[in-house]
């Protein structure tokens, strides 16, 4: 199955601008990009809506990761997940340019909370991206605790369009 | 020497990027023939190419590829498109879709952009808000001819420009309700319109530099909203006042909520999923 991730300029300003902002103990910010999906002769589309940051009081202190988030950061993710019926993707960003790549951080904590998401709503796919300032890498989970797998491809669109897949 | 050398002011990776972009075209007549063959030139590679009928008689005052041979044939005007785009670039990758584009949507929501060139208020409207549904930029592309007082005539057009996220044609007052409804009451009534060539051409041209624009762009655009109108008694092409007047606005129209398959379940999908790239050994974002 492949997956493609469609996201604006303007929305992905505002997430990289948001997850810029200083926190008070925290080394790094993240959040949540909910998301519709679609079928598509080529796969899935997922389709970036909106983003939600993670609330200052919702990051826990742990000097060994860049962020450490409580639990109801992630009951709120479930929450939207189940209500609004959408994809949720986690998102922070390792700066820099090209293509970025997951942390061993990264690949085991997203494992440890994504599929919980498919609990409440399987029918959708759940990920993780970790942004670049102009690029973007991605994984997801489908039913069954399967994946995760790449995003195949990314396509930001705004005053021109950028199509970019895994390195 | 190679094929694009004289296109390389489109930047170093410009080959690929537009032999790997996929445009849906819809309506394969005059306006669309226009387009298949000067996006294919210009090195786009795939197309998902969409229209019910085939070429007749009238249709050979304009459209672009279509032949007398083609007539006697009765050949579908997709098949007229496909062969031209493939004998342009026989390396293309050409869907040909036969139907009314409603009934092939998962093949045009795959399409990086889709050029529409539809007769009726009816189907533009539909199919951008098809496109805003999977964030598809929507080119839509369209010639009339009016008939004035003393037996004259004005010919007009436009491209416009529809970005996911931007004004939409509903902002910039080009679907509008009475519009829709006018329609409507005519149904059935309209008969052939007029329609001639080289207005087609001007709005092919222009709705294809939009293309190239998005996919390559070789100045720092603003793509938010394209209006483009076509005076085809002064000769002209000027960008509309809504170009300005819709710069800042938000579009009230489309929304995110409105985005995707509303019963979207992967659960029927679902086939092999692979594997992740094992994540190598690097700087911790933490």
């Amino acid at each position: 199955m492949r997956v493609r991730f469609k996201i604006t300029t303007g929305l992905l300003v505002s997430i990289r601008a948001d997850l810029g902002r200083s926190h008070p103990f925290a080394y790094e910010r993240v959040g949540f990009v909910l998301a519709a999906a679609a079928r598509s002769a080529s796969g899935v589309l997922v389709l970036a809506q909106e983003h939600h940051p993670v609330a200052d009081e919702d990051y826990l202190p742990d000097p060994s990761v860049g962020a450490m988030i409580g639990p109801e950061a992630i009951r709120r993710a479930m929450e939207w997940a189940l209500m609004k019926k959408v994809c949720v993707f986690h998102v922070h960003s390792h700066g820099g340019r090209g293509i970025p790549r997951f942390s061993e951080v990264d690949v085991r904590e997203s494992a440890k909370f994504v599929p919980d998401f498919l609990k409440v709503a399987p029918q959708m796919i759940h990920g993780s991206i970790v942004l670049s300032e102009d690029a973007a890498v991605g994984r997801f989970w489908v039913f069954g605790n399967r994946g995760p797998a790449d995003v195949n491809e990314f396509v930001e669109i705004g005053d021109s369009m950028r199509k970019w897949g895994p390195s | 020497m190679k094929r694009f050398d004289r296109q390389s002011f489109l930047g170093s990776d410009s080959d690929e990027v537009l032999d790997g972009a996929t445009v849906g075209l819809v309506g394969l007549g005059g306006g669309g023939s226009h387009h298949g063959q000067q996006l294919t030139y210009v090195g786009v590679g795939g197309f998902v190419l969409v229209d019910p009928d085939r070429i007749d008689l009238t249709n050979t005052n304009r459209l672009i590829g279509g032949t007398q041979a083609d007539v006697d044939a009765d050949l579908a005007k997709i098949e007229i498109a496909a062969r031209l785009i493939r004998g342009i670039n026989p390396g293309s990758r050409v869907k040909e879709l036969k139907s009314d584009w409603r009934l092939v949507l998962d093949d045009l929501k795959a399409c990086d952009v889709i050029l529409g060139a539809v007769d009726s208020f009816r189907d533009r409207d539909q199919l951008e808000r098809f496109a805003r549904r999977f964030m598809i930029p929507y080119i839509d592309v369209g010639m009339d001819v009016l008939e004035l007082p003393d037996s004259q005539f004005l010919i007009s057009g436009q491209v416009i420009l529809s970005m996911p996220g931007g004004p939409c044609l509903r902002c910039c007052n080009f679907i509008t309700d009475e519009r829709l409804e006018r329609e409507a009451e005519q149904y059935g009534a309209a008969g052939g319109r007029p329609q001639v060539l080289w207005p087609n051409g001007v709005l092919a041209s222009t709705a294809v530099g939009i293309v190239v624009e998005l996919l390559t762009p070789w100045h720092r655009a603003h793509l938010r909203l394209i209006y483009m109108e076509y005076d085809g008694n002064r000769r002209t092409v000027s960008p509309s006042h809504w170009m300005t007047a819709l710069e800042h606005r938000e579009c009230p129209h489309y929304q995110p909520a409105e985005m995707g398959d509303p019963d979207f379940d992967v659960r029927r999908l679902v086939g092999p999923v692979l594997p992740a790239t094992r994540a190598a050994t690097f700087k911790v974002g933490a």
